[in-house]
């Protein structure tokens, strides 16, 4: 049997560190005497029953009564320096609460379940349209599904924007057409009703639907009657055979499912909000790297130029979960590593208030340490200190991780609305912020806490330990700072960039409404032609309105999906972004016309064929401003096909701040005629207020066509904005914070050594050095280790720059140059800091110094 | 007495029973902690066994309190453990047990008037 006393002293360890050095060897002491006198094997067994019981009550009593003492003496500590422990706070709270307002978006696009069975299980095919040529038709993807061994069950889904009819009105709804499979593989069960049959997907069939909760709330009154009833999509009759689950809205917000996939012809889809995908859930006994790898010799086999493209476009296996959290993904985790950043300069701030205080008590600490108080006692008291601080900082971050959320929802919403809610009120968002916070708490009080060893041990003050720790904290400091203003200035620079960049359109006083006619009786072309005509008349009349025309694709609106080549009568041919749009279109734009005419009312369904192309196609064909006139026609056009004439020149346009300028063709819409369209309307004064009044003009034209996506253009411009503008907000506010940080830092370690160094400092002054001499000596040995930091945080800058593209896509990488430049501006503050923290030695009389020591 | 200092006595009162005793066996002169166990031990027959930490958890909180403070004189070596420590009493905790005293010997009167003690035996 092992020694009982080393036991027991074992156990005595769990004591406080005030109580072990008070008590700790008289407890050892009666411990030893005590068993000593007891003899007897049940004796010993009750003697060591009523020593740990009494161990069991009296260890936590202690803990909790030495916890008190210390942070009632932490409070009084922090109210003398109440300056100093006020910035520390507020810099701690605004780190830990950012940090953990992004990890609060972290954690639910990457860390929470999602609402389905077993979702590591659920697998997404990224860039599956290329794919999805291979398996369009129903049993060439049953057969791959059943053929492939990786997977158990997999379902593809096509969702779009439809017309949903509900009393002669349409209303704007998210469709999504899935194969058959589709609620199966998620392992979705529905709240009424059913899901799919099995063969319910074969084209030709009759089409059943499920709707989702929540439309069938708002659109039905939540009426049980639903199940079985018909309603009528794109024009075409659905029977609901099912509701979704509250909150179920995969993919996309959809409201209405229907077994369509391999129907395509079945439900009408026009517009441009498309998205194409296929999902799967793994066989039992396989992982999503070796069901990838499969997958990909698959491919391979079928079509090995697929693997020749940009491997952004490759078709690949990623986690469903991934595949969600989309690009926001990469956004947060650069994100947070920023406020990380932020955390760990707040820290050094924090460390260096420590510090400070040992330095300050340095006499009495070695006063101490020769009376016998140990170092655990002290180590205790100021990790206790700095814990108590990073903890009460952790709870006011929650306010602003709380308020970053927010702030988060809005800008960069997640795919699942309902159950990937941003929100700190979460076990792990808040276990996060803890530990963050007593992490923080151990590491920096720690770290001074190292020095009081030294301190104890040469009983001469921790001077020069303290130096050259606070120099290495500010060089952190430093070094960080720089890294958050390079990134800053390339992403500001970046953004200004974008937010400058001429779309080619003044998107000032425009108002915009879009409607679609899939469905409605305006939609064969004769109707939907004078639809048109009779819209735009209407809101011409609307008093206020200056212009108004009409496109299918409009900038801003969409993104410019698709493009094919034309080719001109010289024989030069280039791709481009084709575009419908009506008379008035360019005038209400604001995009001018550099050659040749606008489309006319002439310009009718049974008038020659003509097209307006833009600059860049002009430049591209290499036929210049000499264009008009030529002829134009598609490569895959049967030969009785009649070429367009080009009748006019425009300016180039881009269809957003961060796209390219691109080859155009307009088409007329009397010619081509569109099944929806977004009317653009330019007014005199402020278009927002005007909205209802065109909403309404259109609507007296066809009630049964729907009018949504109605507000300005300024406003898409900002929607289109937001996200990049909050990330450079984001990493220009950490990076101010930053800089606050470093210079207050520079500024705390050049009083503090003039404060130690007065007796020095003086002595020096009294054999004849100027007061500016020494000022100068000591901004040089301050900027000694803000110029370290700085080499270290240029280098760091320019490695992690290219992760700045995940959040604004046309940052530059960091080059020398902003590094530098970064650097340049952090030094220069660092030192106005440092120079006006020596002011005060202008003010030193060294016989007054001399005299007090 | 002031009456401050008065009041500094009764917001110490009433003393646990474990204070009390230790007070009582301090006022006698000066003890170590060990004494101290097992007098209380021997003074109430048996019946409160302090434990160690619980001992000097008390005396720990009385030296904080001043009612006791360490002795720096030791007896002869040769009689004694090094590593034990000794206590006295100080003014404060003198006037702080009679105080107690004085509190229950009203409530025993109290107790007499009302009820009747039985003589003890």
């Amino acid at each position: 049997m092992p020694d009982p006393r080393r036991f027991y002293r074992l156990l005595l360890r769990l004591y406080p560190a005030r109580f072990r050095e008070e008590f700790e060897s008289p407890l050892e002491g009666q411990f030893a005497d005590d068993y000593r006198d007891t003899a007897g094997r049940a004796a010993r067994a009750a003697f060591w029953l009523h020593a740990l019981r009494d161990l069991a009550v009296s260890i936590p009593r202690e803990l909790l009564h030495e916890l008190v003492q210390d942070l009632r003496y932490a409070a009084r500590t922090y109210r003398r320096r109440a300056l100093a422990a006020a910035l520390a706070l507020a810099s701690l709270s605004l780190a830990i609460g950012a940090t953990t307002g992004v990890f609060s978006v972290v954690n639910a696009l990457l860390l929470r379940a999602l609402p389905f069975r077993e979702p590591d299980r659920l697998v997404q095919l990224a860039n599956f349209d290329r794919f999805a040529i291979e398996v369009s038709q129903r049993s060439k993807f049953y057969g791959w599904r059943g053929q492939a061994r990786y997977w158990q069950d997999a379902a593809a889904y096509h969702s779009s924007q439809m017309n949903l009819m509900r009393g002669g009105q349409a209303v704007r709804v998210n469709v999504t057409q899935t194969s058959a499979s589709f609620f199966t593989a998620l392992g979705t069960e529905m709240q009424t009703g059913r899901g799919f049959a099995a063969d319910e997907d074969v084209p030709g069939a009759d089409v059943v639907a499920v709707i989702g909760y929540g439309a069938w709330q708002q659109l039905f009154g939540g009426d049980p009657r639903i199940l079985g009833a018909t309603i009528r999509v794109s024009g075409s009759p659905l029977t609901v055979v099912g509701v979704a689950p509250p909150g179920f809205d995969y993919p996309g917000k959809t409201a209405i499912w229907a077994p369509t996939y391999f129907d395509r012809d079945r439900l009408r889809t026009s517009n441009a909000h498309q998205s194409v995908g296929a999902f799967g859930r793994l066989a039992p006994g396989t992982n999503l790297p070796r069901a990838a790898a499969m997958y990909q010799a698959e491919l391979q086999r079928q079509d090995p130029r697929a693997f020749r493209k940009d491997p952004a476009y490759r078709p690949r296996l990623i986690s469903l979960q991934e595949q969600l959290a989309g690009s926001a993904r990469q956004a947060s985790l650069v994100l947070l590593a920023m406020g990380a950043f932020v955390l760990l300069i707040a820290c050094a701030g924090v460390a260096q208030l420590l510090l400070s205080r040992i330095t300050e008590r340095a006499p009495e600490l070695a006063i101490r340490a020769a009376l016998g108080a140990s170092r655990a006692r002290l180590v205790q008291q100021l990790i206790t200190e700095s814990v108590a601080l990073t903890l009460a900082a952790a709870a006011a971050g929650m306010v602003v991780a709380h308020w970053a959320c927010r702030l988060a929802a809005t800008v960069q919403p997640s795919s699942l609305l309902s159950t990937q809610r941003y929100t700190v009120l979460d076990w792990r968002v808040l276990v996060f912020a803890g530990a963050l916070a007593v992490l923080s708490g151990l590491v920096f009080g720690v770290l001074p806490a190292v020095l009081i060893g030294r301190t104890l041990r040469t009983h001469a003050g921790a001077s020069s330990g303290a130096v050259r720790m606070r120099g290495a904290l500010l060089a952190l400091q430093t070094a960080l700072a720089v890294v958050l203003v390079a990134g800053a200035l390339s992403m500001g620079g970046a953004f200004l960039k974008l937010a400058g960049t001429d779309l080619g359109l003044r998107t000032r006083n425009v108002a915009t409404l879009t409607v679609s006619l899939d469905g409605t009786r305006e939609e064969p072309d004769a109707q939907a032609r004078q639809y048109y005509q009779q819209a735009l008349d209407r809101l011409r009349a609307v008093p206020g309105v200056e212009s108004a025309g009409a496109a299918d694709y409009l900038p801003l609106v969409s993104t410019a999906t698709y493009g094919y080549a034309l080719v001109l009568d010289s024989g030069e041919k280039a791709g481009g972004v084709p575009m419908v749009v009506s008379t008035g279109y360019f005038a209400a734009t604001g995009t001018s016309l550099v050659a040749g005419r606008d489309f006319t009312e002439a310009d009718g369904a049974g008038s020659p064929h003509v097209a307006i192309v833009n600059e860049e196609y002009a430049r591209a064909t290499r036929a210049g401003g000499g264009i008009v006139g030529h002829k134009i026609s598609s490569p895959f056009a049967p030969p009785d096909d009649k070429p367009f004439t080009i009748v006019g020149v425009v300016r180039n346009t881009r269809f957003s701040p961060a796209s390219e300028v691109e080859s155009q063709f307009y088409f007329p819409v009397a010619q081509t005629v569109p099944s929806f369209a977004t009317f653009v309307v330019r007014v005199r004064g402020n278009p927002e207020g005007m909205l209802p009044a065109l909403r309404d003009a259109l609507r007296q034209v066809d009630t049964q066509v729907p009018v949504y996506e109605v507000m300005t253009l300024d406003g898409r411009l900002r929607e289109r904005l937001a996200r990049p503008r909050f990330y450079t907000t984001a990493i220009l506010f950490f990076s101010g914070f930053a800089t606050l940080l470093a210079i207050t830092g520079a500024y705390g370690a050049a009083s503090y050594s003039i404060a130690r160094r007065t007796h020095e400092l003086g002595v020096r002054l009294a054999v004849g050095a100027t007061a500016q001499g020494l000022r100068g000596m000591l901004l040089r040995q301050c900027t000694l280790p803000v110029a370290a930091g700085m080499l270290a945080g240029v280098a760091a800058a320019g490695a992690l720059g290219r992760f700045l593209q995940h959040l604004v896509s046309s940052v530059q990488a960091t080059n020398l140059a902003i590094c530098a430049a970064a650097a340049l501006a952090l030094a220069i503050a660092v030192a106005a800091a440092v120079w006006n923290a020596t002011g005060r030695i202008l003010r030193m009389d060294p016989a007054t110094v001399l005299r007090a020591e | 007495m002031s009456q401050r200092s008065e009041d500094r006595v009764s917001a110490f009162l009433p003393l646990p029973l474990p204070v009390f005793h230790m007070l009582l066996a301090l006022s006698e002169g000066e003890r170590h902690g060990y004494f101290l166990k097992r007098e209380i031990l021997r003074r109430t027959g048996g019946k409160l066994n302090l434990g160690s930490g619980a001992l000097y958890g008390s005396i720990g909180r009385m030296l904080e309190q001043g009612l006791i403070e360490e002795s720096g004189d030791r007896p002869d070596p040769h009689l004694d453990d090094q590593r034990r420590r000794y206590y006295r009493i100080t003014a404060l905790g003198r006037r702080v047990a009679q105080a107690e005293a004085v509190r229950l010997q009203k409530l025993v009167r109290l107790a007499e008037g009302s009820l009747g003690i039985p003589e003890l035996a």
